[in-house]
């Protein structure tokens, strides 16, 4: 699981290696430490860490910062987003286009992010690009499976995007 | 080797030019004498067991549309010709169907009974009826070949099941329609509707008079089911594809796809044991994104990692290409 961890140290030197090894200690691997230099106050410097780590071990890694008095100040996962991007093909106005986006919202994890539309004629099918934003590979399934349905029921054509995530198991 | 070619349109006057321009070649260099002993068509068949007079045979259909005017030609019907005459393959390469399979599924199914090695390009038979023709081929001992029936001179089976032998190939992408790749090129580049270019394609010959064999995605199924049993060992037939031509694609879709850096391609694909046929997103710079009438596969490898391959998909003489290494293969494999 990947883990951002707002840690305050003292500003003086060695405190960084410190923080860092209860983390190394269990097993963590650490993907980035930004020192935010610009926000010392009180004689602490905070520093945010993004680690990978067993999410079993992440409590014996706060326990032993909180004994080498190393204040964490925030704990948090980090929950990386996916795009879906597909295209539509249809009278995708004429059939409620307010609806068929909140059918996606609905979704756990899931959103519409950005919809580009194309229409030549009124009376001709219109086109457009929609991004979903998705929270992993459920959501991301949820909303293909939705876009299927929508588009059987509103005679739309789906065109996804090859290696659409959640393809390949 | 004896040949019997079954077939004499396109691809089956293909493999005659092919084979007079390179009959030095593949005895010098392969040591393979090809005597083709009989040539049939809807006519009837030409027949010479010392080998036919492939200049002859072109010139006659040239002149008449009939192999039947070759001198001494016969009443016999390709299915005749595989029992009556004495051979060591049969090249069969009539049109394809894939509504019954026929006539080509009888054809190779009785060339096989007869202990006759079989090398095709045509696609029905083994979209309907993959199965039955490899058991067949197998219980009868002899080998069955048609690289030239998916994506026409790019060597896909054989390198999946030859160079790739040791890799389990877990899926497969591709653009394997030549036609529907040109009309959709064509479309993103002059930003026109479909029915502007396909009748300028179909007036370029690119596209047939009823081309809903090409956009409606039908020879790219085909071809799909014949990658799947092939490469996959899937027993999936034509009708297990889901299919999704191109016809409804508008400019307007294909410039929304440009915009944010996609092309729209009609993609075959077979993953997690599903055959489908649709257009996808294809991101420009990704490998799958080629142009015009060329074809493209890619093969995804549990050691090798991905592997992609291009050619040309169709044509009389680059197809032959594909027939004439089945051939040589089925030569070497015949020696040892």
């Amino acid at each position: 699981m990947k883990i951002s961890l707002d840690v305050v140290l003292k500003d003086v030197p060695g405190q960084l290696v410190r923080a860092l090894e209860p983390i190394s200690q269990y097993g963590g691997n650490i993907i980035s430490i930004v020192h935010l230099r610009e926000e010392l106050t009180g004689g602490r410097v905070p520093v945010h860490v993004t680690i990978e780590v067993d999410p079993q071990k992440l409590d014996k890694i706060l326990r032993e910062l909180e004994e080498r008095d190393i204040w964490v100040s925030k704990v948090g996962e980090v929950r990386k987003k996916e795009n879906i991007k597909v295209i539509l093909i249809g009278h995708i106005v004429d059939t409620d286009a307010r609806d068929t986006i909140d059918r996606i919202n609905e979704i756990k994890g899931a959103m519409v992010a950005d919809l580009a539309l194309a229409m030549p004629h009124p009376e001709k099918e219109s086109s457009a690009r929609m991004d979903i934003e998705v929270s992993g590979p459920d959501a991301a399934k949820k909303v293909m499976a939705r876009l299927e349905k929508i588009a059987s029921e509103k005679k739309f054509i789906i065109i996804k995007s090859i290696n659409a995530f959640g393809d390949i198991k | 080797m004896k040949i019997q070619l079954i077939g004499f349109g396109n691809i089956g006057q293909g493999f005659a030019r092919v084979l007079l321009g390179k009959a030095g070649y593949l005895k010098k260099r392969h040591g393979l004498d090809v005597k083709v002993v009989s040539i049939s068509d809807i006519t009837g068949t030409a027949v010479d067991k010392n080998g036919i007079d492939l200049r002859r045979a072109l010139s006659v259909m040239q002149k008449t549309r009939k192999i039947i005017n070759y001198p001494g030609a016969k009443k016999l019907s390709g299915l005749e010709a595989i029992e009556a005459i004495d051979a060591d393959v049969v090249i069969e390469a009539t049109p394809s169907s894939i509504e019954t399979g026929e006539p080509g599924l009888s054809h190779m199914l009785a060339a096989m009974k007869n202990k006759k090695h079989v090398v095709t390009s045509n696609k029905g038979p083994l979209a309907l009826k993959f199965k039955k023709l490899k058991e067949t081929s197998k219980k009868n001992n002899v080998m069955f070949r048609f690289e030239a029936s998916v994506g026409g001179a790019m060597p896909i089976i054989n390198l999946a099941n030859e160079m790739l032998s040791g890799d389990e190939i877990y899926a497969i992408e591709g653009i394997l329609n030549g036609t529907t790749n040109y009309i959709l090129s064509r479309m993103t580049k002059e930003e026109s509707s479909f029915d502007i270019v396909l009748r300028e394609v179909q007036e370029l010959g690119i596209a047939e008079a009823d081309p809903s064999y090409d956009i409606d995605g039908v020879d790219t199924a085909s071809k799909l089911v014949i990658l799947a049993n092939a490469i996959m060992g899937i027993d999936a037939t034509y009708k297990d594809v889901k299919i999704q031509g191109i016809r409804k694609i508008t400019p307007e879709a294909i410039k929304l796809a440009k915009e944010d850096g996609y092309v729209i391609k009609l993609i075959g694909e077979v993953k997690n044991g599903n055959l489908e046929v649709a257009p996808r997103l294809v991101p420009v710079n990704h490998p799958l994104n080629v142009e015009g009438i060329l074809n493209v596969a890619l093969l995804r490898a549990d050691i090798a990692g991905d592997i992609t391959i291009v050619g040309k998909g169709a044509g009389a003489i680059e197809t032959n290409s594909a027939i004439l290494s089945d051939l040589i293969s089925i030569w070497r494999n015949a020696r040892s």
